[in-house]
C-alpha cells in the first residue's frame, strides 16, 4: 500500500485536480449547498476539508441506492420501438469520487455488499464510486464504531484514507480505483509517519464482542422480551432512523406514468411504515409498532449477523443523534445483551 | 411568451348541476369560447380536494378552473360553503409557494348562464396564455435517467 | 437548588404515581430523560415503580397527543372490526398537557379520535420548549456534552468548554410566538399557570415570505424543502396526522410520487400542511423532529394565520367551537372567486 504525504496546500491542489476528470461530492455542511438528487451531499467546487470527526448527516447509501433509481422504462404507445416493452436503462459508468467519507461509512458500504453481492444496480454503482475517506482523530460521544467491529482509522469499504498528523496529511492509497487518482508526482511519507498510523489504528482496533455475546443468544427469548414494548411506546414510526442510516438497504418500486411514458423506479422503503409488509389480502403480518420496531433492531444485531456475520449497524450514531423520540440502539442492544 | 403557437392545456372541474349545465347551455346556445379546457365533471364543488388540483398541474395542465353553483344555490345545499373556505385556503397557500395566483381559478356559474361560462373560459384562457407555460409541481421523468 | 421544572416534575411523579396506585388510569403518558444531552424521551409509565422516571424540562419538544389515540386503541380489549363496543368503562390514559398539547386533545376529542371520559388531562402551564438546534448552532462545531437546566439559563459544556447561555434565546420560533402557553381544558393542574403571553405580530415569519414576489417565493420554497429524505417524521410527529392510510401511500390513484424527486416531495409538503388547515396549533413538533432542519412549520403557521384572518377562529380553544373548515359562513369572505372580482368591477 502506498502512503504519500501532503500540506494542507497541496492536498487541496489534489483533490481540486479530481474534480476535472469526474464530480467530486463532499458532506454539504449547509443545505443550500445540497446537489438535488443527494441530499445532504455537495458537488465541490471549493475542497473544503471536513472536520475532526462525527459522520456527515447523511448517509454514503444515497451513491449506492439513489432514490429514484430507474428500473426500466417502457412506453404506452404500442407502435413505439419500447412500446409495451420494459426496457432497461443504459448503465451508468461516468466515475464519481466521494470525498471526505468516514471510515464507519466507508465500511457500510462493505456490509451492504454482502446481500447485495449479485445486484447489478449496486455493483455499478459500487464500480463507478470512488470513495476518499477521512479518519476520524476524536471520535463524537455517539460514534460507537468500534464496538460494531470498525475503527476511526479502519479502511474497510475506502479506495483512499486521508489521516491528519499535526500540520499534515497522510493518504493511504488503499484500492487499485484509489490508485488512479494518485498517479503522478506524489511525495512518500516517511517510515515513521506510517509507523504512527499503523499504532493509531492498532490501538484504536474494533471488536465485535457484543455481536458474537448476540450470535450465541437464543432468537425466541429476544423475540419475546418484555423491552420492546418500552421502545415501542415512544417510537414514531418515523423513517428518520432507516433513511439516515448507512446500513439500511430496504427498498420499495413503483411504476410511475406521465404522458404515454412508464417508469418503473426504486426508492427507499422503511421496515418502519406499516405498508413496508402489508399484504394485498389486507393482512398485515407486522401490523402493530412493537412488531415493527422490533423488527429493526432484531435484523440489524441478530438475524443479519446470524446470516453474514457481522453487526449490520456501523455505529455511526446517526440514528442515535437524530431520532426524534431518542431512541438509542446502544440501549438497545444492552437490553438485548441483557436478556437471559 | 415567444412562442405564439403555444395553446394552455387547461383542466376544468365543473359541478354537475350548475356550472356543467351552464357549459351545456353555452354549447346549446352556441357561444364560443377557446378550446384549450378540458372539463372534468364532478358532482358538487365541494368533491374538489387539493389533490385533484395539484395532481392536475403535476401531470400537465397549465391552468385549472373550477367552477361551481352560486352560494345559495347549491344542489346538496352547502357543498359550495365548505368548497369555498378550503378554496381560499388553498389558493392562499398556493401564492404563498409561489405559484402565480392565476394558475388556478375559481368561479361561480348557475345553469342559465351560458354565456357567462363562455367569457370566464375566455378569461381564463387569456390569463394562463399571459403566464405562459406552467414550470412549477409539474412532474418531469428524468432524462439522463 | 429547586428549580422551576424539578418541582413540577416532582408533581408529576406524585400525581402519576398516586392515579396508578389508585389504578384511575392504566398509563400515564409523559416523558422520561434522555440519553443525550437536549433530548427527552416520551414515555409510557404503566405501574407506580415506573413513575419514578417521569421528568418534566425544557426540551418536551414533541406533542404527547399525538400517541393518545393509539395509546387508548392498545389499552382496550382486543376485538374485530365488525365486533360490538365493549361494554363497561374502558381503561383511561392520564396525559400531560401544555397549551397547544390539550389544545389538540380538544381537536382529536372534537374529531372522535379520543373519547373524553377516558383521557386524565394533567395540564402543565408551557414556558417554552428549547430549540435543540439552535443550541447547536451557538457552539457551532463544537460537540455538547451536558446540559444542565435552570429556570433562565443553561449550562451548557463539552470538552474545554463550559458556558451560560439565556434561556429565552434559545427558545423554539413557535414558542416564542405562542399566545397560549397555559392550557385551554384540563382535569388536574401541575405547577402555576403560565399566563397569557404577549405578542406584537406573531405572524412575522409568514409576512417576511409573504411581501416576497411570486419567483422570490418559489425559489424559497424549493430550496426550503431541497434536502427533504421523505422520512414523514413530520408526519408522525403531528398529532393531527392519524389516517389510517395517508395520501401518499396511496398506490391509485398516485397522488404523489413516492421518491424525493422534487415536485414530489413539494407535492407532499403542500398536502400535509393543507391537511392541518384550520386544526393546526402550532406545537412545532414537525419542525422539531424533522433530522434535515426543514422548516416546514412555516407552511401551517401561514394557514393557521389565513384561518384568524378570514373566518376569525383558532384551532382546538373550546370543546364546544367547530373546527373552521367543518363549518361556514354565508358572507365568508369570496374575493378570489373570479366571478365574484368581475361583480365587484360592475358594481364600481
Amino acid at each position: 500500500m502506498k502512503v504519500y504525504k501532503f500540506d494542507k496546500p497541496g492536498l487541496e491542489a489534489w483533490i481540486k485536480k479530481w474534480s476535472e476528470t469526474a464530480p467530486v461530492f463532499y458532506p454539504a455542511p449547509d443545505a443550500s449547498e445540497n446537489c438535488g438528487i443527494h441530499p445532504g451531499w455537495g458537488k465541490m467546487t471549493e475542497v473544503v476539508l471536513p472536520q475532526s470527526s462525527g459522520p456527515a448527516k447523511s448517509s454514503l447509501k444515497t451513491f449506492y441506492f439513489p432514490q429514484p433509481e430507474v428500473l426500466a422504462t417502457s412506453s404506452l404507445k404500442k407502435n413505439d420501438d419500447d412500446g409495451l416493452l420494459l426496457t432497461e436503462p443504459a448503465p451508468v459508468v461516468e466515475k464519481q469520487v466521494v470525498f471526505g467519507v468516514r471510515p464507519c461509512d466507508g465500511r457500510s458500504v462493505e456490509l451492504n455488499n454482502l446481500p447485495y453481492a449479485e445486484e447489478k444496480l449496486f455493483q455499478q454503482n459500487r464500480e463507478r464510486t470512488v470513495l476518499v475517506g477521512f479518519s476520524c482523530s476524536e471520535p463524537k460521544s455517539t460514534c460507537f464504531c468500534q464496538a460494531t467491529g470498525g475503527s476511526p482509522y479502519g479502511i474497510d469499504g475506502l479506495d483512499i484514507l486521508i489521516s491528519r498528523q499535526d500540520d499534515h496529511f497522510l493518504a493511504e492509497i488503499i484500492t487499485d480505483k484509489g490508485a488512479k487518482l494518485a498517479e503522478n508526482g506524489l511525495i512518500d511519507a516517511g517510515s515513521e509517519e506510517i509507523a504512527i498510523l499503523e499504532k493509531l489504528r492498532r490501538e484504536n482496533a474494533g471488536n465485535n464482542d457484543k455481536g458474537e455475546k448476540l450470535k450465541e443468544k437464543d432468537l425466541s427469548s429476544l423475540y419475546n422480551a418484555s423491552f420492546w414494548n418500552r421502545v415501542s411506546d415512544s417510537c414514531l414510526n418515523c423513517g428518520a432512523c432507516t433513511f439516515l442510516c448507512p446500513t439500511c438497504y430496504c427498498f420499495d418500486i413503483q411504476d410511475e406514468v406521465l404522458h404515454g411514458r412508464g417508469q418503473r423506479i426504486r426508492y427507499w422503503d422503511s421496515c418502519m411504515f406499516p405498508l413496508y409488509t402489508l399484504h394485498t389480502t389486507g393482512h398485515n403480518p407486522r401490523g402493530l409498532k412493537v412488531q415493527r420496531v422490533r423488527n429493526r433492531f432484531m435484523h440489524k444485531l441478530k438475524n443479519f449477523p446470524d446470516r453474514f456475520g457481522p453487526l449490520s449497524c456501523v455505529g455511526c450514531g446517526r440514528c442515535v443523534v437524530e431520532c426524534p423520540v431518542n431512541i438509542d440502539i446502544r440501549e438497545v442492544m444492552d437490553d438485548l445483551l441483557a436478556v437471559e | 411568451m415567444t412562442d405564439k403557437t403555444w395553446e394552455p392545456k387547461i383542466i376544468a372541474f365543473l359541478c354537475t348541476w350548475c356550472s356543467y349545465a351552464g357549459a351545456d347551455l353555452a354549447g346549446v346556445s352556441r357561444f364560443q369560447y377557446p378550446p384549450n379546457i378540458r372539463i372534468v365533471k364532478v358532482p358538487c364543488s365541494g368533491r374538489i380536494s387539493p389533490n385533484l388540483i395539484l395532481n392536475a398541474l403535476r401531470t400537465g395542465a397549465d391552468g385549472v378552473l373550477v367552477s361551481g353553483c352560486h352560494p345559495g344555490d347549491c344542489h346538496y345545499i352547502s357543498g359550495n360553503y365548505f368548497a369555498r373556505r378550503r378554496f381560499a385556503l388553498f389558493e392562499n397557500l398556493l401564492e404563498f409557494i409561489g405559484i402565480e395566483p392565476d394558475r388556478v381559478n375559481f368561479s361561480w356559474v348557475s345553469a342559465s348562464e351560458g354565456e357567462q361560462f363562455a367569457e370566464i373560459v375566455k378569461d381564463v384562457t387569456a390569463r394562463v396564455k399571459e403566464l405562459g407555460p406552467a414550470t412549477h409541481l409539474v412532474k418531469k421523468f428524468n432524462e439522463a435517467a | 437548588m429547586a428549580t422551576i421544572n424539578s418541582k413540577i416534575s416532582e408533581e408529576i411523579r406524585a400525581l402519576a404515581g398516586k392515579l396508578l396506585e389508585e389504578k384511575k388510569i392504566a398509563a400515564f403518558l409523559g416523558y422520561c430523560q434522555g440519553s443525550l444531552p437536549m433530548t427527552a424521551r416520551p414515555f409510557v409509565a404503566r405501574t407506580p415503580e415506573d413513575t419514578d422516571k417521569l421528568i418534566w424540562n425544557s426540551f418536551c419538544v414533541l406533542n404527547l397527543a399525538n400517541y393518545l389515540p393509539e395509546l387508548l386503541k392498545s389499552l382496550e380489549p382486543p376485538r374485530g372490526p365488525r365486533d360490538p363496543a365493549p361494554e363497561g368503562p374502558l381503561p383511561k390514559v392520564a396525559i400531560l398537557a401544555t397549551g397547544c398539547w390539550s389544545r389538540n386533545i380538544v381537536i382529536q376529542i372534537q374529531e372522535n379520535q379520543v373519547d373524553r371520559d377516558r383521557v386524565v388531562i394533567c395540564g402543565v402551564g408551557s414556558r417554552g420548549m428549547v430549540a435543540q438546534a439552535k443550541v447547536k448552532e451557538l457552539f457551532d462545531g463544537r460537540e455538547i456534552l451536558e446540559v444542565i437546566e435552570e429556570d433562565h439559563k443553561l449550562l451548557v459544556s463539552g470538552n474545554g468548554f463550559n458556558e451560560e447561555i439565556n434561556r429565552w434565546n434559545v427558545v423554539r420560533d413557535n414558542c416564542l410566538t405562542c399566545i397560549h402557553p397555559d392550557p385551554v381544558i384540563f382535569d388536574i393542574r401541575i405547577g402555576d399557570e403560565a399566563g397569557q403571553r404577549k405578542n406584537d405580530n406573531r405572524f412575522a415569519e409568514v409576512e417576511k415570505i409573504d411581501n416576497k414576489s411570486t419567483a422570490e417565493r418559489s425559489r424559497w420554497f424549493t430550496d426550503e424543502f431541497a434536502s427533504c429524505i421523505r422520512c414523514y417524521a413530520c408526519r408522525n410527529a403531528c398529532p393531527l396526522c392519524y389516517c389510517p392510510t395517508c395520501f401518499v401511500d396511496d398506490a391509485k390513484p398516485q397522488w404523489v410520487g413516492k421518491s424525493i424527486d422534487q415536485v414530489d416531495t413539494s407535492i407532499f409538503h403542500i398536502l400535509r400542511a393543507y391537511h392541518c388547515a384550520g386544526r393546526c396549533t402550532d406545537c412545532g413538533s414537525c419542525e422539531s423532529v424533522c433530522p434535515m432542519g426543514i422548516n416546514m412549520r412555516i407552511l401551517t403557521k401561514k394557514l393557521t394565520s389565513d384561518v384568524l384572518n378570514l373566518y376569525g377562529s383558532e384551532a382546538g380553544m373550546a370543546l364546544d367551537a367547530p373546527l373552521p373548515l367543518t363549518t361556514y359562513r354565508q358572507d365568508d369572505p369570496q374575493n378570489f372567486i373570479i366571478t365574484e372580482q368581475a361583480a365587484d368591477k360592475e358594481g364600481e
